[in-house]
């Protein structure tokens, strides 16, 4: 039988993944804040390991933990940052 | 026993994954092959692809590659193989059943092992453990039952029951073995089928993309959707409308699509096209029964789970979700209500068909058969609502759609209050303390409020959405809670329809 599929069966390629890069001494760190409840707080205590271990960090955030972070906004950290965290909160 | 010499044996056979083989040409010089010929109506057939058909690659590290013959429709020879985890060959077999003939196979099961040579070095009718594991490199799973006999294979089988039994391949199965279903049988979306929905439109117009997996809504797999749905073609410019207004980013499906929260998309439909299409908007408005609100519901959620991949478990990430996320669409009770519909609310001419999409949770149902004025009554139906999201979670900063049963609109009408003023009635009276909203999960404004400060269970009356819907009879209401933390805004569309 030939049926109409309601699927978009265009296959994507996976992105690769960046290159690793082996430490996070000397290196930025870009902290992903998604604007969730307590989600600050974590990133806090997060910032306070990474620079004691020598990383330099960057502060971000979404304008709401609804909606997938802006281009403009993926553009930014990648352009400024060796390394991303994304802060779950709740 | 027969033998098959190389390049002797020209018999062709469907695979499964659409090639097309020659049994000569299966055998060859490094590998033998094993031949499992078997049909659905057998169980023991079922029984020898279960057991057998998983262990093809270990079979293939033996060196002997599995080859199931299955005597059945391509499609159905498909579907035992997914539902089987058969992890080699398929191919289907059909009349005059010629493989079967030259191998002489008059039962199924039966496995026969051919030489590189092409000579048969052995075989097993029906299922045999012991059998099996004197002819093959490796051991079957020692698993009762170990011996079952076989059945009769297709020719006879066939030639022995009546009527037309070959072909049992199960449209409705294949519908779920493909994943194009919320759980309940659909309709298959064949070719013509999709065709009459169209229409006549352009199937590659695209609504957009469809989040959270962003597959392209084009008409054609919106067509799809609502043909799986059940719709109507009469029904597809309402389900059009629907998702148009479903994919406006201010709707923001991502959130709702992906959350952990429960709410779902609500379709509220106004104008001439209700009648139309005979949406059902008075008695039982909510309820079963009647097509068109069922199925354009359902339509509207395929797209979202099917298109848009949300499906519940993998990206829809969904706690508990409701059964509202299969389908959820009422037709406002026009004809019941003193108001503008809820289509003029939002800016539409008197007259004009619309399709409004809320993002909201499941319907709370509010009994008061007891309240003489209208302010009593909106504080009723307003404390429903108290609980809904968070018990202490007060302010909601998102919309709350009141559903307001005949009897309930009656009582403010006849007190000559307007939806406004029915709205205003409940935001002033649904209100606590501060203090007594310390508990839980609670809001900023409730932590740092004096405590007894009266808090308001919506930060503005707007947030209060009323339409009007069910039978004449019965004094019930609904209110459904809102999808908080969205930002989803409510959207309206026209839609695009003629008599």
């Amino acid at each position: 039988m030939d049926y109409v599929s309601p699927i978009d069966e265009r296959v994507r390629q996976p992105e690769p993944l960046a290159v690793r890069t082996g430490g996070i001494e000397g290196k930025t760190v870009a902290l992903l804040d998604i604007s969730k409840n307590r989600g600050a707080e974590f990133l806090d205590r997060l910032e306070l390991h990474l620079r004691s271990h020598g990383a330099k960090t960057l502060r971000f955030s979404k304008s709401s933990f609804s909606r997938p972070a802006s281009a403009d906004l993926i553009e930014e950290i990648a352009l400024h940052a060796d390394l991303a965290v994304e802060a779950l909160a709740d | 026993m027969f033998s098959v010499g190389v390049g002797s044996v020209e018999l062709s056979l469907a695979g499964i994954d659409g090639g097309v083989y020659r049994l000569g040409e299966l055998l060859d010089e490094r590998e033998r092959v094993l031949l499992l010929f078997a049909h659905s109506e057998c169980p023991t057939s079922m029984l020898a692809l279960e057991r057998l058909g998983p262990l093809g690659p270990a079979l293939r590290t033996g060196g002997v590659r599995l080859v199931c013959v299955v005597q059945e429709p391509l499609e159905t020879a498909a579907r035992l193989a997914r539902q089987h985890r058969v992890e080699a060959l398929v191919v289907a077999e059909r009349p005059p059943y010629e493989a079967a003939r030259r191998f002489e196979v008059e039962s199924v099961p039966t496995m026969i092992l051919l030489a590189r040579d092409g000579s048969a070095s052995g075989s097993v009718v029906g299922w045999s453990v012991d059998a099996l594991n004197e002819l093959l490199p490796i051991r079957v799973p020692d698993e009762e039952p170990r011996w079952k006999p076989g059945c009769e294979a297709r020719p006879a089988h066939d030639a022995h029951r009546p009527g037309p039994t070959a072909d049992s391949f199960d449209e409705l199965e294949d519908m779920f073995e493909r994943g194009w279903s919320d759980g309940l049988p659909v309709v298959p979306p064949s070719a013509d089928r999709v065709a009459a929905m169209l229409a006549n439109r352009d199937p590659d117009r695209s609504l957009g993309a469809v989040p959270p997996a962003l597959g392209e809504a084009t008409f054609e797999r919106v067509a799809a959707c609502a043909v799986l749905a059940g719709c109507k073609p009469a029904y597809f410019p309402v389900v059009l409308a629907a998702v148009e207004a479903m994919l406006d980013p201010a709707f923001n499906l991502h959130g709702q699509a992906v959350t952990t929260s429960p709410p779902g998309q609500i379709v509220i439909v106004n104008g001439p096209v209700r009648r139309a299409l005979g949406l059902n908007s008075g008695m039982g408005a909510l309820g079963p029964g009647c097509r068109p609100n069922l199925t354009i519901g359902r339509a509207v959620r395929l797209v979202v789970q099917l298109t848009g991949g949300g499906v519940a478990g993998g990206l829809d990430r969904a706690t508990l979700g409701h059964h509202g996320k299969i389908t959820f669409c009422l037709a406002e009770n026009e004809e019941a209500s003193p108001w503008q519909p809820l289509s003029v609310e939002r800016g539409f001419p008197a007259g004009t068909s619309t399709v409004t999409l809320v993002a909201g949770d499941a319907p709370l149902s509010v009994s008061d058969h007891r309240s003489k004025t209208p302010r009593e009554l909106a504080a009723t139906i307003g404390w429903a609502a108290a609980a809904t999201w968070s018990p202490f979670w007060w302010p909601l900063d998102a919309t709350s759609l009141f559903i307001l049963g005949g009897e309930h609109v009656q009582l403010f009408a006849e007190a000559g209050w307007s939806k406004a003023d029915v709205r205003n009635a409940i935001y002033e009276q649904v209100r606590r303390p501060a203090r007594e909203l310390r508990h839980g999960e609670t809001t900023p404004l409730v932590q740092t409020a004096d405590p007894e400060t009266l808090i308001p269970k919506w930060d503005d009356p707007e947030r209060i959405a009323i339409v009007v819907a069910g039978g004449e009879a019965g004094r019930f209401s609904a209110v459904c809670g809102p999808s908080l933390g969205m930002g989803a805004n409510t959207i309206t569309r026209e839609v695009q329809w003629t008599t």
